[in-house]
């Protein structure tokens, strides 16, 4: 089914984008100061693990300008000692003791200053005498599971036990299998990296916090800090602010619970904001991934039997031994088994970043699929469309179907609503003119001298949001010149959510976007919104903004129908006018009924449309991607380029193409990234990163690659708004998998990212 | 502490300052002008662009002591110089979405006006270089470039047609 | 920490000789200021030399004179320096493409840091002087001795670097730049600058190959055994392929950045890439 529309559909400019080309947003870092506010600096162990055996602050305390202190002694963690239930503590995120006696990683915390400015901040740190008794120190994931290992953090195990999923007969499926093809994989250490920087105002008045903060997670940090310092929800306020890019970064994260800590303590308002290299080093990276892949496939290319064991690196506070979404399932296999299992290192905690879990499962996944389409002698895209993922098929890898488990103790079937995968890898081989360029595995498609160029391709999906995430409290406001408020607790972070949802209402409600005002970024005035992560948006937030407008637009058929003398049935909304369907010129316009009294009133109507809903899950929309890149090694110099880049998306209905667009382009920046430079490097000997600036970790910039040909496959989606689903996390999956299959065909050697000079030359050392 | 005066956007800001302190911090902590953006502060990503003097630089790599007399130009002013209106830049970027977040988005506008008045019909490579210099990490460059190549465009008809 | 800006050299030399080691001279101050946190700690005094008139591009009976203040820009833009015997100078600044510190940062500035950067490559292959002053006098010396070290050279506590002096080279020369990186907008990981000058038989009478950004030393360093192989022998494939294998007596460093197997391949790569393009610009 699929309707006319006359707003969703249209690349119509952002709400906030006058501000944004005026400089007149406002990012956390640029809230004003308040009356009497002093600021942060924290103090960060140079130690990967350590115990602070003596600590003194009272030359710091005694500096001029200096107005509180805290360390481990404060013991602002209280009861909270470790890590609660992974799923709905603070935000996946929550980095254990805050200041605790034992430092965990290299820029673990150790004190908190706040003065009068940030140089004295900063002065009074160098004030503070501490003296470490340094314990050993865990880098390697496979180290830090082996028995009798060093303890990576003060509590629990140094990995949990494995996830584990497990349908059909695995053993069966293997025997069943005429080739098994093995792969054991891994990928860098990627970075979120947004220009901003985190920052954050904490302020008490009474035994009542607020928080101002840039987020993505408005509901999820107001919870934390509720439940951090044991406060009633009504006392404590959380105002977010867009982020300056965030791709999983702004959650909640410890600095904030810090700031709010040395508030109390200073009885001031506290701004503490992140430097670059805090940004790089102290909040969050991509987990990194040990993938070991085993495929069982038949003569003919069929795919019977899968099996994955999944090590994620969590460095020493991450938290993550779920199977994040469902990318398992992109070929369906009648057995397969999967498991993951975190793992803690005294490395700086990893987290969500963009794609997360699916880019790094499904990588080796398509490594491996492109190996056994190699082992049966079929063309890689045949082979892709010969087992891929359809619709109605089982979701056995959701994360709903674990929660579920964990929670309840059940075990739903999820289905798939939908996936445009077929149309998705024809479309992008044509467009990569792959009949003529594919020339075979480890086969150039063309040489030029020292210049080889190959092609590749992979497949990939995200979830378009989860249901546990929360329930939607959306409200639509109409006001008396048909303009309306709609009430959100969406994250601005760059994906437009604030545009999108205003695009629904406006739909919903025959107007013009320009028609919405958006109200977001206040827990006190915003009901409780979806966590914006997991590409939520559109998919599932949205579906309780619809209810909103629909619940707005029938009170105001109700007051159209008194005004026209008609029956609500026979009206409905377009242009900005009520109108009776049939014949049209009997009709209202919005801004005269929400103006003029009613009758039966003697007063213009008032229409407040509100609706909150959760999510069910018995089906799960995916958004599927197709990705084809062509690379080009300089065998003389190891250095690799890339030439041409294709990504087509099924993201059901394409709400605003314009914004769509520019998701993929940035899916394709980050993870050609990922591909290349993108990589934290820790020092072997300490654990310290040595490239925490944009100095050494490189993002792509304006002159670094060809712009991708973007298409989209709009599958409309039933249980979508509109037909949506998710687009802003699946953009980077499918990436890295295309450019590494293209890198095999043009030298004939494997490399995973990031595929370096170094790497390169190698492989082509041991290839010749 | 140092007694300046610094000439912003063509009002004059009388501010202390300490030697080691960049013009971006100056502007964005004392003045209060939040338009400049500051992402790295070490040049290398290109938010904290503005004009000095007429010619864009990192504002994190300068001194504010040393600005003091030059002609400063951030994006707060643009609409000023342009008879209270937004430029046929910002216009572009808001039409063709040359920005997610927008953080970067002062600094590229800023960079892409220095390169449109030198420069009124840039090749595509013209503007890349222009703003080699800068980050999205959105990764909204091709946006970008064509919001500045139509925003050039623009410029000319204006021209012309004067 | 004081500020001062002075407006003639000998008030200049003045503040140098009193604040010594603790004094810095700025101009375009973009090492300073990116490096903020950790340089300004040590600093007693800021002295901006931006006044003193050190920002021009001219030519003598010696060759060419560039003041230390001159941004990279100015030489980009200028016409001793865009094109002909020197146009070698812009071709270098347009290897970085970040336009806002090229009108930031200056040739002064880059011939102290030395490393990662491109500018003292290229002017060690025209055997560049640095001409250096103070209370005592003015001096000038090659950049060759100039160097010490990474961030380090032969400056005297009271000393700054006034002019870099470029010798004419002599007729049926030509010159080569190439640059390996991370990505467009990155510090070099290896630089190279080549110069060559023909005899009348077309064979080379004088070469000077140069590797920068990717040596151990921190400094650019001309390779012994690239250039003799050049010498006498007219420049073909052959022999610049002869001259990049040659190019291994240039030891590299190994860092987080890149290994050192690249960074010498690199070396080689852009050794022949760079003299490729001195023999096509010899006039």
């Amino acid at each position: 089914m699929t309707s006319e529309t006359s707003v969703v559909g249209k690349s119509l400019p952002l709400l906030d984008a006058y501000e944004k080309v005026t400089g007149k947003l406002k990012y956390a870092g640029d809230l004003p100061a308040m009356h009497r506010m002093h600021h942060a600096k924290v103090l960060r162990s140079p130690y990967a693990h350590a115990k602070v055996v003596h600590i003194d602050t009272s030359a710091a305390e005694a500096l001029p300008g200096v107005s509180a202190v805290i360390t481990h002694k404060d013991d602002i963690t209280g009861k909270k000692k470790t890590c609660g239930s992974p799923w709905h503590d603070f935000s996946f995120n929550f980095m254990g003791p805050m200041i605790s006696p034992e430092v965990c990683y290299v820029g673990d915390e150790v004190a908190v200053v706040s003065a009068v400015d940030e140089e004295t901040a900063k002065e009074a740190l160098k004030l503070i005498e501490v003296e470490y008794e340094e314990l050993p120190a865990i880098f390697d994931m496979e180290e830090a599971m082996k028995e009798g290992a060093p303890q990576v953090r003060p509590w629990g195990p140094n990995s949990l036990p494995p996830s584990l999923f497990e349908w059909g007969n695995i053993e069966e499926g293997f025997e069943q299998a005429d080739y098994i093809i093995e792969n054991r994989i891994t990928l860098g250490n990627q970075q979120h990296a947004p220009l901003d920087r985190n920052a954050c105002i904490a302020h008490w008045e009474g035994d009542s916090v607020s928080l101002w903060t840039s987020t993505q997670a408005l509901f999820w940090i107001r919870d934390a800090v509720t439940d951090f310092f044991e406060l009633s929800p009504s006392k404590v306020r959380v105002y977010s602010t867009p982020t300056g890019g965030s791709f999983g970064l702004w959650w909640g994260n410890n600095f904030m619970l810090l700031a709010i800590a040395i508030a109390r303590k200073a009885r001031r308002p506290i701004r503490l904001v992140l430097t670059r290299d805090e940004v790089q080093t102290t909040v969050k990276r991509r987990e990194r991934p040990l993938i070991d892949a085993k495929i069982g496939i038949t003569k003919d290319g069929k795919m019977v039997s899968q099996s994955y064991r999944h090590l994620m690196d969590n460095g020493a506070y991450g938290n993550k031994f779920d199977p994040y979404q469902s990318v398992a399932d992109i070929y369906t296999t009648e057995h397969a088994r999967v498991e993951f299992i975190g793992v803690a290192t005294n490395l700086l905690p990893a987290g969500c970043m963009r794609g997360v879990g699916d880019l790094t499962l499904a990588y080796a996944i398509e490594q491996t699929v492109d190996m056994a389409a190699e082992r049966v002698g079929m063309d890689p895209v045949e082979f892709h469309l010969k087992n891929h993922w359809k619709t109605g098929d089982i979701c056995h890898t959701s994360q709903e179907v674990v929660f579920a488990k964990l929670l309840f103790n059940k075990n739903p079937t999820v289905e798939l609503t939908s996936s445009g995968l077929a149309e998705c890898i024809t479309r992008g081989a044509e467009a990569m003119d792959w009949k003529n360029k594919w020339k075979g595995w480890g086969t150039p498609s063309s040489v030029d001298g020292h210049k080889v160029r190959g092609v590749g391709m992979g497949i990939s999906t995200h979830i378009s949001g989860l249901a546990f995430f929360g329930f939607n409290g959306i409200t639509v406001k109409v006001n008396p010149d048909g303009t309306m408020a709609l009430t959100t607790g969406i994250g601005r972070m760059g994906q437009a959510g604030d545009t999108t949802q205003a695009m629904v209402c406006a739909e919903v409600l025959g107007v013009e976007l320009e028609d919405i005002n958006v109200i977001d970024g206040d827990t006190e005035v915003c009901g409780h919104t979806m966590v914006t992560f997991g590409s939520n948006g559109m998919h599932m937030g949205a579906r309780a903004t619809k209810a909103a407008a629909e619940h707005a637009k029938e009170q105001i058929l109700e007051y159209a129908a008194k005004h026209l003398e008609a029956n609500p049935a026979d009206l409905d909304i377009k242009n900005r006018r009520i109108f009776v369907k049939g014949s049209e010129d009997r009709g209202v316009t919005l801004k005269e009924l929400m103006s003029t009294p009613i009758f039966e009133y003697l007063a213009a109507p008032e229409v407040i449309g509100s609706a909150s809903k959760g999510v069910e899950f018995d089906k799960a929309g995916k958004m599927m991607m197709a990705d084809f890149a062509e690379v080009e090694i300089d065998t003389r110099t190891a250095q690799m380029k890339l030439i041409k880049f294709v990504a087509v998306h099924d993201s059901g209905t394409i709400v605003n193409p314009a914004v769509c667009e520019n998701q993929v382009a940035g899916g394709y920046y980050q993870s050609m990234g990922l591909s290349t430079t993108e990589h934290l490097v820790f020092d072997d000997e300490t654990g310290a990163i040595l490239n925490p600036n944009f100095m050494d970790y490189k993002l792509m910039g304006p002159l670094d690659m060809p712009d991708p040909e973007i298409m989209f496959e709009e599958v409309y989606d039933e249980d979508g708004p509109f037909g949506a689903k998710g687009i802003g996390e699946g953009v980077t999956c499918a990436v890295p998998i295309a450019i590494s299959n293209a890198v095999y065909n043009a030298i004939g050697v494997r490399i995973d990212p990031p595929i370096t000079p170094d790497k390169i030359l190698q492989a082509l050392k041991s290839k010749s | 502490m140092n007694a300046i005066n610094l000439k912003i956007n063509n009002e004059h800001y009388d501010v202390s300052v300490k030697p080691h302190w960049s013009l971006a911090y100056v502007i964005r902590e004392k003045v209060g002008l939040t338009g400049t953006k500051t992402g790295c502060e070490m040049g290398t990503c290109g938010s904290c662009t503005l004009l000095l003097d007429g010619k864009p630089v990192f504002s994190c790599l300068r001194m504010a002591i040393d600005a003091q007399g030059c002609d400063i130009r951030t994006i707060e002013g643009v609409e000023e110089d342009n008879n209270g209106e937004l430029h046929p830049l910002q216009e572009a970027f808001i039409q063709d979405h040359g920005m997610q977040c927008g953080f970067c988005t002062p600094g590229m506008i800023i960079a892409a006006k220095h390169l449109l008045e030198h420069n009124p019909d840039p090749t595509e490579r013209e503007v890349r270089e222009a703003i080699g210099g800068h980050l999205c990490r959105c990764g909204t460059y091709i946006r970008i470039v064509r919001s500045i190549l139509n925003a050039a465009e623009t410029m000319r008809n204006a021209q012309a047609g004067q | 920490m004081e500020y001062y800006s002075p407006t003639d050299l000998n008030e200049a030399y003045s503040l140098l000789d009193k604040y010594g080691e603790d004094a810095i001279p700025i101009a375009g101050s973009t090492f300073y200021m990116g490096h903020r946190e950790e340089l300004f700690d040590e600093v007693e005094a800021v002295i901006n030399i931006k006044q003193l008139g050190l920002s021009y591009i001219r030519q003598d009976d010696h060759g060419l004179r560039i003041g230390a203040t001159t941004t990279l820009n100015e030489i980009f833009a200028h016409e001793l320096t865009s094109k002909g015997t020197f146009g070698i100078l812009a071709e270098t600044v347009k290897e970085l493409n970040i336009n806002e510190v090229r009108n930031m940062a200056t040739i002064g500035g880059e011939v102290c840091i030395a490393g990662e950067v491109d500018m003292p490559t290229t002017l060690l292959a025209y055997d560049a002087n640095i001409v250096i002053g103070g209370s005592k006098g003015v001096r000038e010396m090659s950049m060759a001795d100039f160097h010490i070290g990474y961030l380090n050279n032969a400056l005297e506590p009271g000393e700054m670097v006034l002019e870099v002096h470029i010798p004419q080279p002599p007729a049926n020369t030509g010159a080569g730049f190439a640059k390996f990186e991370r990505t467009a907008a990155d510090l070099p990981i290896v630089n190279v600058a080549t110069r060559i000058s023909l005899d009348n038989a077309g064979a080379c009478a004088e070469a000077r190959v140069v590797a920068g950004a990717a040596t151990l030393s921190g400094v650019p360093e001309r390779s012994a055994a690239a250039e003799a192989a050049l010498l006498n022998k007219v420049i073909d494939d052959t022999l610049i392929e002869t001259a990049a294998v040659a190019s291994g007596d240039i030891e590299c460093i190994h860092d987080f950045r890149m290994s050192a197997e690249i960074r010498s391949l690199w070396v080689k790569c852009g050794i022949e890439d760079a003299l490729q393009r001195a023999v096509a610009a010899v006039q």
